[in-house]
């Protein structure tokens, strides 16, 4: 076993270099491959990051009646992170919302004159209520809106921001399924070249192949070679994808920053290393070693 | 050793590559296969290797049905045979050296078996100095060389040789048909299939003329008439 190993490898070693430049274009076409999958991994990454932001911005407030008492509001803001709809809740007190309006209009002095007039806090105290996803603000709001609510809250801006929400969630989910469309597709067609690369490469050894069988190889001791040709040429464009990559993100990671509003992407890369690396080496050498195996498949029958 | 019995190949219903096609090589025989291209003696070649199955007949060796051979056996099957083509058919990639190697290493030979057979076969053959060399760096004759000490590695019980001498000039195909009469007298079976009168009148061995898909003379010591 060990000796079949050994020449094995040997003959598939030998058979790479010695066939230098159809398994360059092999090597480059994986290179194009692995790269693509990786991009669309950093892609995605960077669409996470932007639709995060976007989420963070949208909220709905609940203005309470002013007579509840401050355990009363940590009692409500507490059922409310119970539900797994539920991201955050934060508490606005009336003091708040009026310190925040008097610092959003200081240089308005008819309308903090206003204020003066009317002599009393005019202001609620609210619930900052942010969901998981945009498309469950519906099923907060039917909570809110039982009975036992009822004596507790005065008001829920929802309706008002309804419009914005509903498009921010069909935005969200558009760009997922673009992404994923995108991703399946490109993966696709990476993938289907390479297969026909490496059926190409393979169909020129056809002739060693039958020449093989005639000397009595076994079919084990034939496709054994081209296994191995195919985790070295998956192996060496995995490498050159993870160099580009680095490459790439290192130079393009400040610029990328200042367009997207916080989304480094040398610092994703670095977080994600590791896993990108996998990804790139199980993705070549799978896609390479199972293209080989499906097209050696024909030249090995009778 | 080997039993064609009525073998028929047709590759449509109105051509006929071989007809009713019966005979027997006995072992340590030398026998030559003559016709002109197109007469089957490519086709009968492709059968005995399992390379085709016949439409028809059947093929016997050391009695076993050869049709019946499992895919999974062939390999085993096939390393019985040395086979010599007038393609010569090397493995480009490889040196000469580990073309004649390759058939060991199939048979499971080990590195130290290799190491002290390959150097001599490539002696007795004549090509010692260009073992580092690729067959794209051969002549033809260089070639058929090569292909002969890769068939005789495996210590097969039978040669096949397909128009061995097809490609090469009349003082290169003198030394190959030498080579295969040493190899012969050394206890090997020899089929030789040929379109070459001078080399089968110098032979003065069997003879198997086919015509036509058909076998129309076999003789002991024969001559070559088509």
């Amino acid at each position: 076993m060990f000796t079949f190993l050994r020449r094995t490898i040997r003959f598939g070693w030998h058979n790479f270099w010695r066939e230098g430049s159809l398994n360059a274009a092999t090597v480059f076409i994986l290179t194009v491959t692995i790269s693509l999958i990786s991009f669309l991994f950093v892609a995605q990454g960077g669409v996470k990051h932007l639709i995060g932001q976007i989420q963070d911005k949208i909220d709905i407030s609940v203005y309470l009646n002013s007579n509840l008492t401050q355990e009363e509001v940590l009692m409500v803001q507490e059922k409310l992170m119970q539900m797994s709809e539920v991201q955050d809740v934060s508490i606005v007190s009336k003091e708040d919302a009026l310190a925040e309006f008097e610092e959003k209009h200081q240089n308005d002095f008819i309308l903090l004159e206003s204020l003066d007039v009317v002599g009393t806090n005019p202001f609620y105290g609210s619930l900052n209520i942010r969901a998981t996803r945009p498309d469950q603000y519906a099923a907060i709001l039917s909570v809110l809106n039982s009975s036992t609510m009822e004596n507790i809250i005065h008001k829920v801006d929802y309706v008002e921001k309804k419009t914005v929400i509903e498009k921010l969630s069909k935005f969200i989910s558009n760009v997922n399924a673009i992404g994923l469309f995108l991703a399946i597709t490109l993966g696709l067609v990476g993938a289907l070249v390479t297969f026909n690369t490496i059926r190409v490469a393979i169909y020129d050894s056809g002739k060693e192949i039958s020449v093989m069988r005639l000397v009595g190889a076994s079919n084990r001791l034939i496709k054994g070679p081209f296994v191995v040709q195919g985790i070295i040429a998956g192996a060496i464009a995995t490498f050159i994808s993870f160099t580009i990559l680095f490459l790439t993100t290192y130079f393009l990671g400040n610029r990328i920053e200042a367009l997207t509003n916080g989304f480094n992407l040398f610092v994703w890369f670095s977080a994600h290393a590791i896993g990108l690396f996998f990804i790139q080496f199980v993705s070549g050498i799978s896609l390479s070693v199972v293209s080989s195996l499906i097209a050696i498949r024909r030249y090995l029958k009778a | 050793m080997i039993i064609f019995e009525n073998i028929n190949k047709t590759y449509s219903p109105n051509s006929f590559a071989l007809k009713d096609i019966s005979f027997k090589i006995d072992p340590h025989e030398f026998v030559s296969i003559v016709g002109k291209s197109g007469a089957g003696k490519t086709t009968l070649i492709k059968l005995l290797l399992r390379e085709e199955n016949p439409t028809s007949g059947k093929i016997f060796f050391e009695e076993q049905d050869i049709s019946a051979i499992k895919l999974g056996n062939l390999p085993n099957f096939r390393q019985k045979f040395g086979a010599v083509f007038q393609d010569y058919r090397l493995l480009l990639n490889k040196t000469v050296f580990e073309n004649v190697a390759y058939a060991m290493e199939v048979m499971g030979g080990t590195d130290f078996e290799i190491f002290r057979d390959v150097p001599r076969l490539l002696e007795i053959v004549g090509i010692e100095e260009k073992a580092d060399n690729f067959p794209q760096e051969l002549s033809g004759g260089e070639k058929q060389r090569t292909a002969i000490a890769r068939a005789l590695a495996i210590r097969p019980q039978i040669i096949i040789a397909d128009e061995p001498t097809g490609n090469l000039d009349p003082y290169h195909s003198k030394d190959i048909i030498n080579l295969l009469k040493k190899i012969h007298e050394l206890g090997t079976t020899v089929i030789l299939s040929t379109h070459d009168k001078g080399v089968i009148n110098g032979l003065k061995r069997r003879v198997i003329t086919l015509r036509e898909g058909e076998i129309v003379r076999d003789e002991q010591r024969g001559r070559f008439i088509l």
